[in-house]
């Protein structure tokens, strides 16, 4: 079981100390903007015993928590409450945990920078001109900022480890299944789960053991059989193809270090290939948007969300509304996935791409017959600035390519802390076999203590003279 | 199907990113998958059904206060004719 800082259970103890937190955070997060909603007011009511008894953690804002707001960043759930708790979370409240405040992301999940938000602008704690990566943008700035101990994301295609790399922080994808997805607002049922991420990889692993198993709301969840510990040395594969997709030069270099330090801590760092590399962004983005414009459906401004004003009509009405409510992306992905699912165009694309998914699922189980991990870069470059001189919308789009196949093939994967390079964090991460997460937790934990995750060095929202008067005494 | 009706500058933006990116779907043409099967879900065998029994949920009013607009219990809508 992870231990916490003893100042988060401070929080409860000691009103004084419970109110500067509150004021500090409030007050750092108007620089950082990783809170939709930051309502810690449940760490002074009762507290649940347990192993996470009265530690905070945030939620990513498109997982519902009862009484709390749930916008998805999006103008449509703009006022939305929750009226339910999703299991995830509930199990963590069970076990003491007390829920914060909901983060920013990209409007419905969709995105890999929180740009996408309609509601608010994060930045990255460690350059306030650069993205805090996406869609769980919010969360891993918060987690990195020190607001909380652990927060929640989702990871449809990268949504968890890519702003867990780009924030110097630790992110989990769990096994397709085996953390359920009620309460979670769906966006690609078939690829999406809740992950977590912390600065601690133990926090994690104590975190997912909480939030895992069958739940009844949720068919899809599994408990799958633990895969055997390996016997013997246990191997790495790194696929060939990762630097022929044009990393940068600062990811090219961690992973080149990441190896090192992996084969020093005694793994076996083999060669191997994923030869459909190439394909899983656009299968990817077939899928997910072909279940995107089908689950997206459901906003209708009639029983919930944005209503339009002077429509004539009921389906008048409908159409106002989602015109209103959604933002460029989410039009964008349901234009996408109406057209890849129209009668006549399915075999072409959202088949094609179903059975592109087949091959990718064969590739790494080819990989796993001789590998027990499979390492790779989380994205080509380190975190990209805002606007113009960043990333485009669709360059975005195609810097998936080593995280969703993650989520095609279902696997588990831990994206980590591995290197800094020109003040910024890089991260990498390993993928496992399906449910076979206690190996990523076994091997991360050991990397950590070789590179443990990084401090922000100057924290953004301090006055920056205060802060080296504050260090000059320290050092004194 | 996708419900949603575009101003001029949305046909603008959103046309030239669906076509690009419509585009780069083609991609797949490419590999060949005569023989494989489509996945559906990555590591689902087989369908898991529920007891077929009712439940009362009781927090009806917390659902029904995230109506746009509500006239006792009942919901607002245009008139349909």
């Amino acid at each position: 079981m992870a231990e916490f800082d003893p100042k988060w259970k401070k929080l409860r103890e000691d009103r004084s100390f419970y109110l500067s937190w509150e004021s500090e955070t409030l007050k750092s997060d108007e620089a950082i903007g990783s809170f939709l909603q930051f309502d810690p007011s449940a760490l002074l009511g009762e507290i649940v015993p347990g192993p996470l008894s009265g530690i905070p953690f945030a939620v990513k804002d498109n997982i519902a928590v009862k009484g709390f707001r749930l916008t998805c960043a999006s103008r449509m759930l703009e006022s939305f409450v929750s009226p339910y708790t999703s299991t995830a979370v509930a199990r963590l409240q069970a076990a003491g945990g007390v829920v914060v405040g909901k983060t920013n992301l990209d409007e419905f999940g969709m995105g890999s920078s929180t740009e996408n938000s309609a509601l608010k602008k994060t930045v990255n704690p460690w350059d306030a001109s650069r993205v805090p990566g996406g869609s769980s943008g919010g969360t891993a700035a918060a987690v990195a900022a020190g607001f909380v101990p652990f927060g929640l994301g989702t990871d449809t295609g990268g949504s968890v480890r890519q702003p867990a790399a780009f924030c110097g922080v630790y992110g989990l994808k769990p096994t397709y299944g085996a953390v359920s997805r009620y309460g979670l607002v769906a966006y690609a049922s078939s690829l999406e789960v809740i992950g977590v991420m912390s600065r601690s990889v133990s926090t994690i692993e104590t975190v997912f053991s909480i939030m895992k198993g069958i739940d009844p709301m949720d068919h899809t969840t599994l408990e799958g059989a633990q895969p055997k510990k390996p016997s013997g040395t246990i191997r790495i594969a790194v696929p060939r193809e990762c630097e022929e997709h044009g990393l940068s030069a600062e990811v090219g270099k961690t992973l080149a270090e990441t190896k090192r330090t992996l084969a020093k801590l005694g793994y076996e760092i083999v060669d191997c290939s994923i030869p459909s590399l190439e394909y899983v962004v656009p299968a990817y983005y077939t899928i997910a948007t072909a279940e995107a414009s089908a689950n997206l459906a459901r906003y209708t401004g009639i029983r919930y969300g944005t209503r339009a004003i002077g429509a004539e009509n009921p389906d008048d009405l409908v159409t106002r509304s989602r015109n209103e409510g959604f933002g460029d992306e989410v039009k964008l992905r349901i234009l996408l996935g109406t057209f890849v699912l129209r009668s006549g165009f399915q075999d072409q694309y959202y088949t094609k791409a179903q059975k592109v998914r087949t091959a990718i699922r064969n590739d790494m189980a080819k990989i796993y017959e001789h590998a027990n991990l499979v390492l790779m870069p989380v994205f080509p470059t380190p975190a990209f600035a805002f606007g113009d001189s960043g990333l485009d919308s669709f360059e975005q789009k195609k810097a998936d390519i080593f995280t969703c196949t993650a989520n095609l093939a279902g696997l588990p994967a831990l994206s980590f802390p591995a290197g800094i390079e020109a003040g910024l964090p890089i991260g990498m991460q390993l993928m496992a076999e399906p449910f076979a997460e206690k190996l990523l937790f076994d091997v991360i934990a050991r990397f950590e203590k070789e590179f443990p995750a990084p401090e922000i060095p100057v924290k953004i929202g301090i006055n920056h003279e205060e802060h080296e008067a504050h260090e000059g005494r320290r050092r004194r | 199907m996708a419900r949603l009706t575009l101003t001029e500058s949305e046909v603008k933006r959103l046309n030239t990113a669906v076509s690009q990116m419509l585009d780069y779907f083609t991609v797949m043409q490419k590999i060949d998958t005569t023989n494989l099967e489509p996945t559906t879900h990555a590591l689902l065998s087989s369908n898991r059904v529920r007891e077929d029994s009712n439940t009362v949920y009781t927090d009806t009013d917390l659902l029904l206060n995230n109506a746009p607009e509500l006239e006792d219990k009942l919901i607002v809508i245009p008139n349909v004719l």
